[in-house]
């Protein structure tokens, strides 16, 4: 397009929308600002589920890195011999041996059969922040004995109308549970804190001390797992493999693989949804926007016969349609942007509460990125379309209106 | 100069083949101003259409300056239209969303004019059609006769060699009419522009040097003017 050309058919987009029929304009603005909305909300959602079950994994089930015993074994022997040698690696921040086992809690009558891990509260602090989220009391020290953390949907609620499922019926600081260990050891055991991390595999557990459960079950130097905190996260794939490099010989799992189950199925399937979704928010768009494009277009016939019969070239006025369809979807993409950080913004302040927790929307770039490319390619083609069948049919016939 | 050469046009509608015109032949030189007159039905607008380049003939030649302009693609009519035709509508056919100058200014700009010079250019010619006070007003904001002066503006910013006008006073007071047509003969007397008008209105004849009949789509007769280097007809 030469710069003349190019000139004109700006200066008659501008005009245009400067002067032309602002509701047609506006409305246009608003449903494709809603269709961004729509086309960036959900996968933002379905990204802070992956966020928040990944941070929670990291900072109370996994760590980085999880080292399970190797196949056909129990445990982790000569644990601490294990944790040296991966402390060595430099972007290790901490390793945290524990030990768990099944175990059944009673409580005024309650049972519930559950899981009790045994963590050494110095080097757990160094990996997880489990020791952040009491509800209530305090977290284990080293030489703790018959102490005990119950995770708070465990130990429950006197009203049991509030628990999400069963528990001990409400236990609280400073109670004492009775724990029968898998092993047949029964003990009596102080409750030391309450622990709310929202993470179902915490809140369901309770905790003591490695020292004691290496007394119950008559072992020492002994853990079913160790767990790794990385400087970095992002980099569990990385350090998979040093840790092979670096002799570990037990089974490495990133938290992402020792998650794998329920929350992946949820993602996948959210996954579907959002893919649904968006086509089907974008089908709407381009059906809409097409209709309202269209329709401005198609009565703006005789003006284009017009156009076309004093002269101005028939690209001309396609692109100047084009640029107004542009202008048109970049207010209506800025829009879109405006109200989806409005709308973070709310949720951040408000989040949703989901079974893991409360989820943070988080917009990233892909979708963002997709959306606009979405958007800019449909009004384009609203744009095209109708402009090119008018100009393109006889003069007289489009100024008659034919 | 042009020349027409059995020129026909037949308009299929529906089942019904309507012949518009059926055979024209006539030469309309440089300078005139002609004026195109008949009953309705009769193909006057349709061979001012053809004659401007707006329609094709189903047969025979139209030739502009030595041009048979029935070999032209769409861009060059495009380019031959922008460069050598201006039209004068019947509604003034102005584009709403642009002000009085701008739509005065948009063949220039299309042909790559200077700013500088087209808006010196469009205001000359506005003076000239009386509305340099209304330069920068929108169409809403004018009167029938001052919408159809800005349409002569506008058809006259490229100084085109042969002005069309179909039926430009059918919307217009008798008083408006003898503005416009003045204003016409001017241009003609005055810059030798050439001007191929259609009309109905018997009147009219007077402010022409020519006039075409024509009745079932053929030129029945003609007629010299009557008026041609007289005084200006007081409005």
């Amino acid at each position: 397009m030469s710069g003349h050309n190019f000139s004109v058919s700006f200066f008659l987009a501008i005009r245009s929308i400067q002067r032309g029929n602002r509701f047609t304009f506006l409305l246009t603005v608003a449903i494709m600002g809603l269709v961004f909305v729509n086309l960036v909300f959900l996968p933002s959602i379905i990204s802070g589920v992956v966020v928040n079950f990944n941070s929670q994994s990291i900072d109370y089930n996994f760590g980085n890195l999880v080292i399970e015993p190797r196949e056909n074994q129990l445990f982790i022997t000569d644990v601490s011999k294990v944790k040296q040698k991966i402390e060595q690696i430099p972007g290790v921040t901490g390793t945290s041996p524990r030990f768990s086992a099944g175990a059944t809690y009673n409580y005024k009558g309650n049972q519930i059969s559950g899981q009790i891990v045994g963590l050494n509260p110095r080097y757990e602090q160094e990996v997880t922040l489990i020791h952040t989220k009491l509800k209530e009391g305090d977290f284990l020290a080293e030489g703790d004995t018959d102490s005990i953390l119950l995770g708070t949907q465990l130990a429950g609620n006197i009203d049991e109308r509030l628990d999400k499922q069963d528990s001990l019926g409400g236990v609280s600081t400073g109670d004492s549970v009775v724990v029968l260990f898998n092993n047949g050891v029964r003990r009596t055991m102080k409750v030391k804190g309450i622990l709310e991390t929202g993470s179902f595999g915490v809140d369901r557990n309770g905790f003591i001390s490695l020292k004691e459960m290496n007394a119950i079950y008559g072992i020492s130097d002994t853990a079913t797992s160790l767990l790794i905190k990385l400087s970095q996260n992002g980099e569990e794939e990385q350090y998979k493999k040093a840790l092979m490099e670096y002799g570990i010989s037990e089974k490495i799992q990133t938290f992402q693989e020792k998650g794998q189950g329920f929350v992946n199925d949820a993602i996948r399937s959210f996954e579907i949804i959002n893919a649904i979704s968006t086509m089907v928010s974008l089908v709407i768009a381009i059906v809409v926007i097409f209709i309202v494009i269209f329709i401005n277009t198609i009565n703006k016939r005789r003006q284009i016969g017009i156009l076309k019969a004093i002269g101005i070239n028939k690209k001309i006025i396609i692109d100047s349609y084009i640029i107004q369809v542009l202008i048109i979807a970049t207010c209506g993409i800025l829009l879109g942007v405006l109200l989806s950080f409005g709308l973070v913004a709310y949720l951040t302040y408000q989040p949703l509460v989901f079974p893991g927790g409360a989820v943070y929307p988080v917009i990233e770039a892909g979708p963002v990125i997709r959306s606009i490319i979405s958007l800019a390619l449909v009004s384009l083609i609203s744009g095209f379309i109708p402009s090119w069948q008018t100009a393109n049919e006889p003069i007289l016939d489009a100024i008659r209106g034919k | 100069m042009i020349e027409v050469t059995d020129v026909t046009r037949v308009y299929q509608m529906g089942l019904v083949e309507v012949r518009a015109l059926r055979g024209i032949r006539c030469a309309i030189e440089d300078g005139e101003f002609v004026g195109i007159m008949g009953p309705s039905g009769s193909g006057k607008s349709t061979l001012l259409h053809i004659l401007g380049l707006l329609d094709e003939p189903t047969a025979g030649t139209v030739a502009i300056n030595g041009i048979d302009v029935g070999t032209l693609n769409d861009l060059e009519k495009s380019e031959f239209r922008l460069n050598k035709l201006g039209y004068v509508f019947q509604d003034y056919a102005l584009v709403p969303e642009l002000s009085v100058q701008e739509n005065v200014v948009l063949p220039a700009m299309a042909r790559g004019i200077p700013p500088d010079q087209y808006r010196k250019e469009s205001e000359k010619i506005l003076h000239q059609v009386g509305l340099g006070h209304r330069i920068h007003h929108r169409q809403y904001e004018l009167s029938g006769g001052e919408q159809q002066r800005v349409a002569i503006a506008r058809a006259l910013i490229n100084q085109p060699q042969i002005l069309f006008a179909d039926e430009p006073c059918a919307n217009l007071d008798s008083t408006t009419s003898k503005t416009i047509l003045n204003l016409f003969r001017e241009l003609n007397e005055k810059n030798g522009q050439t001007i191929i008008m259609v009309t109905h209105e018997d009147w009219h004849e007077e402010y022409m040097c020519r006039v075409l009949y024509m009745k079932d789509g053929l030129i029945e007769g003609e007629k010299a003017c009557k008026m041609r280097n007289s005084e200006k007809i007081p409005v």
